[in-house]
């Protein structure tokens, strides 16, 4: 009923265009988080969407109505702040009412709203209070109110987490899911964070430089990264990259000239190409064993798993993600081998080749 | 949540949808305070600016001169003598004030900056000079330093200097270091708070690294504390020197009247711009010449203010604190 | 051997920190002494008799010297009520046009992107490094024209326009700091851009008000220049003026003149003491660091 629909989005400020044209169908109840590298254009796009900030170019389009020109309190949004944006002279209750009084609600709706959206987030105990008399979180729960009390059709949220500490961020995290399973109203998300990407969103959109790298499910895009962009920004710790020739239609041959044949759509030609596998696919076995081998540079144990780094000759270590009870120390030799399904493979603009066979889970 | 939702959704198809702010309301914000800025500020020093040019004929017109009225100024030996007196005697103004008030106000701020007990009383109550009329401060200093009331005299007496008065506000000597001595008085405040701003801004982590790395109060103070505020000091020159040409005025004109006694010692700019402006005694006023004495005092600051722009606050690093 | 140096720094350290209080402690009582000094000579010796004045300045005034006879001359012989009144009027309407003018002009500098706003700023603050006297000649020459001279609406308007560019400048400064998001907020909540100033700025910049209402204050307050030349008709006259000219007039009457002195303190200095502590916490809030 109201999708919001991005039809070749631009902006400039000034001369310097930093939003180059992006298309987007965001259907109604989705969760759709926006993530990118600093600097990408994931606020300024999701303030084009709520009204603040002007479009140079292209439609927004919330329902069946294009709302380029229409200001950002009747696009039926609401926004929750980085920053929180509380109203400092005004109290919990207060902040939370104000859109409502001031688009002369009735007192009983207003009071019903308020008290509902308090009980949902906990903070009824708190409505006297002034902002700079809560914690961060429930400043934060605050901002998040104000918003459902407005009952929009879309939420958008930008960094709302990031001025929490990590233990709080991932119980906002579980709150923020449960609430979009209550409200089941459109969510737009932007975050950095791509832990929070993966776990919060129906959908990712991946920008860079203000262009769409890629759309897709957390796990479409952790499975088939459409770029070593996406792959490499999507998961973690990184994904590996090694740089290789191609040999055959699908066989590669790295560095260490080890001879690696890739599930992948054949492609002709020959030329150099990049190798991905992230850390959590490598298996460990005996040097004389591997694919390849080399020495363990850092092991960094996390308790339940230890990361190891090693050294094969790139500039950048390979990471391997190990069971929390390896034995390997550093200066010892390892070796890598690669399961087929889980190799990546780039040509040299970085374009994926696509998998033969999509994976189990998104099949 | 359900009621809410229906009410809502009943409600939305006919919400009256505003548009986008234009750009109107950004007139409405700017427009009444450019304009008053204009007409009263910007405009009469643009005419001032432009009277000089001008010379005054008996029946009340004007007639062009150029720089006419420019070279009478400062050629003209009639003109030239005062208006050469007058702006020395403004530099040696500012130059009291740059080694008496600006590092008086440096220690005061130094020193509150060190937290001591009673500090904010200290602070409140030497700003009160600053918060009160020339008018009153010249008076009040003028009774106080007067050998007809004596109290001056008496107390330097007391403590076995009576020898050392004199009528100092009366000398040709000391008229005008007594009058700047008063301004500082009443002014040193403001580089003190300027100052104490400055220094309470440097953040505690800063000086605790200093401590770490090994530095004691005075050190830190020379070392840490004074490059970060350079800045500060260079702004509180720049506002001394403007000072000279604006509040020094009203104390002399108060305290000496409008010829800047004995024998114009204390004569400065701004007196001289107000005689030639209104006239005094045998001399008629002549809006004339009083514009070009104002343009000069424009152009006398521009040269002071592009020499702070150009060559001090350049070269003044601001850091990030 | 070893341990001896220990202790005798720390000594050292213990009674170097009480001498360098100590040392503060008599600098500033010193300065604060000289600073209020001359005030207190003048208010005590305003309640004493002429013979008091002249025979004992510094003492305090006694049942022999008290006398309120220079007040009774003053509050006769002076018009001060209708001066302060004046001042009154003059100050406070220029106060807050420069306030709400100033902060006005500074949101919309500090807001809104539009193409004039680089050159707009840079010319708002020329004010600040020119004095406007310098245009006293033309000043005049346009209250003229106006038929002003000789009102209180001449002053308001020439104190206005001294004071914008400094508020302008400090409050634009001040509201560059503010989180955009909370105009954003009022924005999606449905505020118009007016309401939004007045409502969600307006608050969040009050303390910055508080600063700036007490510098533009002070030189209104205080000037004597444009009171002379562009309003010393007597019902127009401010305090300050009024009080220089009756000084001028009677200036054998002692107690007199120290009594318009002390009339004209006061004033100031109570609202110095409602304000001070606003004005501290607002210097020092950084919002005038230029
Ligand atoms: N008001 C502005 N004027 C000029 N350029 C701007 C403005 N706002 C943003 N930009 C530029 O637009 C680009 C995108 O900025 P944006 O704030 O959307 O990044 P972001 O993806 O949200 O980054 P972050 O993760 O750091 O918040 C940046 O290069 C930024 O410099
Ligand atoms: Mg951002």
């Amino acid at each position: 009923m109201s999708d919001l629909v991005l039809k070749d989005v631009r902006k400039a400020f000034g001369k310097t265009e930093v939003i180059h044209g992006i298309d987007l169908h965001v259907t109604d109840g989705e969760f759709v988080v926006f993530v990118g590298p600093s600097g990408c254009g994931k606020s300024t796009l999701l303030r084009m969407i709520a009204g603040l900030e002007e479009i140079s170019g292209g439609d927004v389009v919330i329902g069946d109505e294009t709302v380029n020109d229409i200001a950002p309190s009747d696009r039926g949004i609401a926004m929750v702040f980085q920053s929180y944006a509380l109203y400092p002279h005004k109290d919990v209750y207060g902040n939370m009412a104000f859109a409502l009084r001031h688009a002369g609600e009735d007192k009983k709706l207003i009071n019903e709203r308020v008290r509902k959206a308090a009980d949902i987030l906990g903070l009824e105990h708190l409505l006297k209070r002034r902002p700079k008399e809560l914690s961060g979180g429930q400043r934060q729960r605050v901002a998040i109110g104000r918003a459902i009390v407005r009952d929009p059709e879309i939420f958008l949220f930008d960094e709302p987490l990031s001025n929490l500490d990590a233990a709080l961020r991932v119980q906002m995290r579980v709150e923020l899911l449960r609430l979009h399973q209550r409200l089941e109203t459109t969510m737009i998300y932007v975050t950095h964070d791509q832990v929070e990407a993966m776990t919060l969103a129906d959908r990712i959109v991946v920008l860079r430089d203000g262009r769409i790298e890629q759309v897709g499910t957390p796990l479409e895009l952790y499975h088939h990264p459409r770029n070593a962009f996406v792959a490499g920004f999507i998961g973690s710790p990184k994904m590996n990259f090694l740089a290789a020739e191609r040999q055959g239609a699908t066989t590669v041959t790295t560095h260490g000239s080890a001879q690696i044949e890739v599930p992948v759509e054949a492609r002709d030609g020959t030329g150099p190409v990049t190798l991905g596998i992230r850390p959590e696919h490598v298996e460990m076995v005996a040097p004389e064993e591997g694919t390849l081998s080399g020495e363990v540079l850092v092991a960094e144990r996390l308790g339940g798993e230890t990361y190891l780094h090693v050294d094969l000759g790139n500039e950048e270590p390979f990471v391997v993600k190990a069971d929390g009870g390896v034995m390997q120390k550093t200066g010892e030799r390892i070796g890598l081998r690669f399961p087929p399904q889980a190799l990546h493979l780039f040509d040299e603009d970085g374009t994926a080749f696509e998998h033969r066979e999509r994976h189990a889970l998104i099949a | 949540m359900t009621d809410a939702t229906t009410q809502m959704a009943d409600r939305r198809p006919t919400r009256r949808r505003r548009r986008r702010a234009g750009t109107a309301h950004i007139v409405v914000f700017l427009a009444p305070a450019l304009l008053i800025y204009t007409i009263f500020s910007i405009y009469p020093l643009v005419e001032s600016l432009r009277l000089s040019l001008f010379d005054g004929l008996d029946d009340g017109s004007a007639v062009w001169t150029g720089l006419g009225n420019y070279a009478r100024l400062l050629f003209d030996s009639n003109w030239s003598v005062r208006f050469w007196n007058a702006l020395w005697n403004n530099l040696i103004l500012f130059f009291i004030h740059m080694v008496v008030q600006n590092p008086l106000g440096l220690l005061l701020a130094a020193l509150l900056s060190l937290a001591p007990r009673f500090g904010g009383a200290y602070r409140t109550l030497i700003f009160v000079p600053t918060l009160l009329s020339v008018v009153i401060v010249g008076f009040v200093w003028e009774l106080i330093l007067s050998p007809l009331w004596g109290v001056a005299e008496g107390m330097l007496s007391a403590v076995g200097l009576g020898f050392l008065y004199a009528p100092w506000l009366g000398l040709e000597d000391s008229a005008l270091t007594a009058v700047s001595l008063i301004s500082v008085w009443q002014y040193v405040g403001i580089p003190m708070m300027l100052i104490y701003a400055a220094l309470l801004s440097i953040p505690d982590e800063l000086l605790d690294a200093a401590r770490v790395d090994g530095l004691s109060g005075w050190w830190i103070f020379w070392k840490v504390k004074l490059p970060l505020i350079l800045p500060t000091l260079g702004i509180v020159a720049i506002l001394t020197y403007i000072g000279n040409f604006t509040s020094a005025f009203d104390l002399i004109y108060s305290i000496q009247g409008v010829l800047g006694p004995p024998d114009y010692s204390t004569d400065i700019m701004g007196t001289l711009m107000f005689r030639t402006f209104f006239g005094q005694q045998t001399q008629i006023g002549d809006i004339y010449m009083g514009a070009t004495v104002a343009s000069m005092m424009f152009f006398v600051i521009l040269v002071g203010v592009t020499i702070y722009l150009v060559g001090v606050q350049r070269r003044l690093t601001r850091y990030e604190m | 051997m070893t341990d001896t140096p220990d202790t005798s720094r720390s000594r050292r350290g213990r009674s170097k920190s009480w001498g360098t209080a100590a040392t503060v402690h008599a600098v500033l009582l010193g300065y604060t002494i000289i600073a209020l000094f001359p005030v207190i000579v003048v208010i005590l010796n305003s309640f004493k008799n002429r013979r008091g004045i002249f025979t004992e300045p510094l003492a305090l005034p006694g049942p022999e010297t008290f006398s309120l006879e220079g007040y009774s001359t003053v509050l006769s012989e002076g018009s001060f009520l209708l001066y302060y009144g004046n001042s009154l009027i003059v100050t406070v309407v220029s106060l807050f046009l420069i306030l709400l003018l100033g902060a006005m002009a500074a949101h919309a500098l500090s807001e809104y992107r539009f193409r004039l706003n680089g050159i707009l700023s840079v010319y708002m603050i020329l004010g600040i490094m020119v004095p406007i006297r310098l245009g006293t000649v033309a000043i005049l020459q346009l209250m003229v024209q106006l038929d002003l001279v000789n009102t209180l609406v001449s002053l308001i308007f020439v104190y206005t326009a001294q004071g914008l560019p400094i508020a302008v400048f400090i409050l634009t400064e001040f509201m560059r700091t503010l989180s955009r998001d909370i105009k954003d907020c009022a924005r999606v909540d449905g505020l118009s851009e007016y309401r939004i100033f007045f409502e969600v700025v307006l608050p969040l910049v009050r303390p910055v008000l508080a600063t700036v209402a007490v510098f533009s204050m002070i030189p209104i307050w205080n000037d004597l220049w444009f009171p002379l030349i562009l309003a010393s008709s007597d019902a127009t006259k401010t305090v300050t003026l009024g009080v220089q000219q009756f000084i001028g007039q009677y200036t054998v009457n002692w107690s007199a003149v120290l009594a318009s002195l002390s009339i004209a303190i006061l004033p100031v200095l109570v609202l110095y003491a409602i304000f001070s502590r606003q004005l501290i916490s607002g210097i020092t809030s950084g919002a005038v660091k230029g």
